[in-house]
């Protein structure tokens, strides 16, 4: 296995002090030491096109901000190498801002941006595309034009499933896998995506991103998925969770931040009653060899977020640094 | 009312994630950060009341988050109000106003936004007449023109609704230093008019009083910042993506904090005697609520001892 982690913990859509500092260069281009110091050599970029629309280029999250900031790619992964940054094996895309308006301003956008977002995964040398499955659920019923909710929504995995393929055929072509992640929000929320990528996979190589929070969530036991799905899955993240549930925020308009009662539903990791010890021993079990990617999008504070994970992995896990490494 | 000038403060506050927060000392114990106290709107707009402001200026990509949380917007404009404040405007931007070809799509855009505005309850559609300069700057005169035309149009569809379109220049717009003058003659005096960003026009290399002497019959309210980045060159001001710098380097202070004569400017606001909305901005600070205050306090104890 091989670790990463996802600078998706450093959170720009949320207010919180020095946020401003997040827009600028000299913020991010210490933040590869603080990665490499924590003891990490990889990390996976969130692809979030919405800082293109703003014009703050100094996010590194995009293809035009990086080729903004470094002129092309290969400057950038040169500039991480000499951080300690080998690589960045993940990149993931979660293209619902774009579900609004119509079904088809949806996929135009989302299959866009994902091209885009693959392009970038084929220059920096990433070996997994990780794809949100889909918007969440209330966002899509949101673009029901009428109340025949249930044809609406078949029409809108038949056509995901459409534009899915084609992008898993397109990062194929680069030799990188496209996994799709299932939040606990998705319309393919839990075990669900089982059957659908399956399907998918009799026209191009879909893979799942095993996301072990959102699994949680979702009702789902993330080691049991894991060992029933060994062959599907191209990646995993690691995220912790204690949130139950129990009053269906998952269908609600802001599923992560449930309203009737405000509570952080991601964890940093260790810090959440997720299972990691039984899901280390069922990827241990299946054999998996591919990327884990660390994450905790919530974390209230990205550098202790960081050594949290270090830590528990170190010494709950037993991974050795030269695995992180 | 009983003061000419009502204060409000631009949202530049990051996605708020609950519209509020009954369980808060729940919530801040689960980690005892101090994100709790920037998590909801009912708190959020606590803030607003006790250090002094009479309203808030809303942004229109907070919207789709506001609307997830409140349904429509006159929810929301009901819940500020419950809170002893006011929406004064809406900010906007005319993408493509130079355009001919565009003119529709800018023309419709703009409707809506005077439409959301008004749904707001809100007086002033800030307006940044037309995309960033680089790339398609320096606009000739019938670029301008175009601009002008549509920026026209949505003001007269604007001022049928209520509303005020003022025009929001930035130091890094297409419309910039050497036409900013000959644009604003350009747009129908009747229908257009102008929201004064004080850094803005400085940064630019415009005077600012000289500016508001010349444009005070237009000027229908303010954003109020200070700068310490007087008249910047060309080459900064036209380059890609210049609003946020690559060291952290600020264009933007709390009033007071930069260097720009706002007793003289206010001098001025007497002398003319402006009545509406002033809108304290705080883009860039590191600490909103923090700028909230220091603005506040600002613009009570030194500028409205001049005029209020």
């Amino acid at each position: 296995m091989h670790y990463c982690v996802s600078t998706e913990m450093i959170d720009l859509h949320h207010q919180m002090p020095n946020r401003n500092q997040r827009e600028c260069k000299f913020y991010w281009d210490e933040i590869y030491t603080l990665i490499c110091g924590a003891g990490f050599s990889a990390m996976e970029i969130p692809y979030e096109p919405k800082w293109d629309f703003g014009g703050r280029s100094g996010i590194p999250r995009t293809l035009r901000s990086i080729n903004i900031k470094f002129q092309s790619v290969k400057n950038y992964m040169k500039f991480l190498k000499e951080t300690g940054i080998k690589d960045i094996p993940s990149v993931h895309l979660d293209p619902s801002m774009f579900c609004s308006g119509t079904m088809d301003m949806y996929f135009n956008a989302m299959e866009h941006f994902a091209s885009e977002a693959i392009g970038f995964c084929a220059q920096a040398g990433s070996e997994v595309f990780c794809l949100t499955a889909t918007p969440p659920q209330a966002a899509v019923r949101a673009l029901c034009p009428d109340t025949e909710i249930d044809r609406f929504i078949a029409s809108f995995l038949e056509k995901n499933g459409e534009v899915i393929i084609r992008l898993a055929k397109q990062a194929a072509d680069s030799n990188i896998k496209l996994c799709l992640k299932n939040e606990f929000w998705s319309l393919l929320r839990g075990s669900a995506i089982t059957d659908y990528v399956k399907s998918l996979r009799r026209s191009a190589p879909v893979y799942i991103d095993a996301d072990t929070a959102n699994l949680q969530i979702a009702g789902t036991n993330p080691a049991q998925f894991i060992a029933g799905n060994a062959g599907l899955i191209g990646a995993v993240h690691f995220s912790d969770t204690d949130f139950v549930d129990d009053a269906a925020a998952y269908a609600s308009p802001s599923p992560e931040f449930p309203q009737a009662k405000a509570t952080q539903i991601f964890k940093d990791l260790g810090q959440g009653n997720v299972d990691f010890p039984a899901i280390h021993e069922a990827l241990q079990s299946c054999g998996y060899d591919g990327i884990v990617v660390i994450n905790a999008k919530q974390t209230r504070d990205f550098s202790r977020g960081l050594l949290r994970a270090v830590y528990y992995m170190k010494h709950c896990l037993g991974i050795s640094v030269s695995d992180v490494q | 009312m009983s003061n000419n000038i009502k204060l409000s403060h631009m949202n530049h506050w990051k996605t708020i994630s609950y519209k509020q927060i009954d369980n808060f000392r729940d919530f801040y114990y689960e980690d005892k950060s101090n994100i709790a106290y920037y998590s909801d709107w009912d708190r959020i707009l606590r803030y607003h009341k006790a250090t002094g402001y009479d309203g808030i200026e809303v942004a229109p990509w907070d919207m789709a988050d506001i609307l997830k949380l409140f349904g429509t917007p006159k929810d929301f404009a009901d819940f500020v109000k419950d809170h002893g404040l006011e929406i004064s405007g809406m900010f906007h931007g005319a993408d493509d106003s130079y355009r001919a070809d565009k003119y529709d799509d800018v023309l419709a855009a703009g409707k809506a936004a005077v439409d959301l505005c008004a749904q707001l309850g809100g007086r002033h559609l800030n307006t940044c007449p037309c995309n960033n300069f680089y790339g398609i700057g320096p606009l000739d005169n019938e670029a301008l023109q175009n601009a002008a035309r549509v920026l026209s149009d949505i003001g007269e569809y604007a001022v049928s609704k209520g509303v005020q379109v003022g025009l929001h220049n930035e130091f890094f717009c297409a419309v910039n230093k050497e036409n900013h003058h000959r644009f604003i003659e350009m747009t129908d005096p009747r229908y257009v008019f102008y929201c004064l960003d004080t850094a803005q026009i400085a940064i630019m290399g415009d005077n600012l009083l000289k500016f508001y002497e010349t444009y005070h019959d237009r000027i229908c309210t303010f954003h109020l910042k200070d700068t310490a980045s007087i008249a910047l060159s060309d080459s900064i001001r036209y380059a890609q993506d210049v609003e946020i710098c690559d060291d952290g380097w600020r264009w933007f202070w709390e009033p007071g904090e930069g260097v720009l004569d706002f007793k003289a400017l206010w001098q001025l606001v007497k002398k003319y005697h402006f009545q509406g909305w002033v809108s304290i901005e705080d883009d860039g600070t590191p600490d909103i609520l923090a700028s909230m205050a220091l603005s506040s306090y600002y613009v009570k104890e030194v500028l409205f001892k001049i005029y209020q």
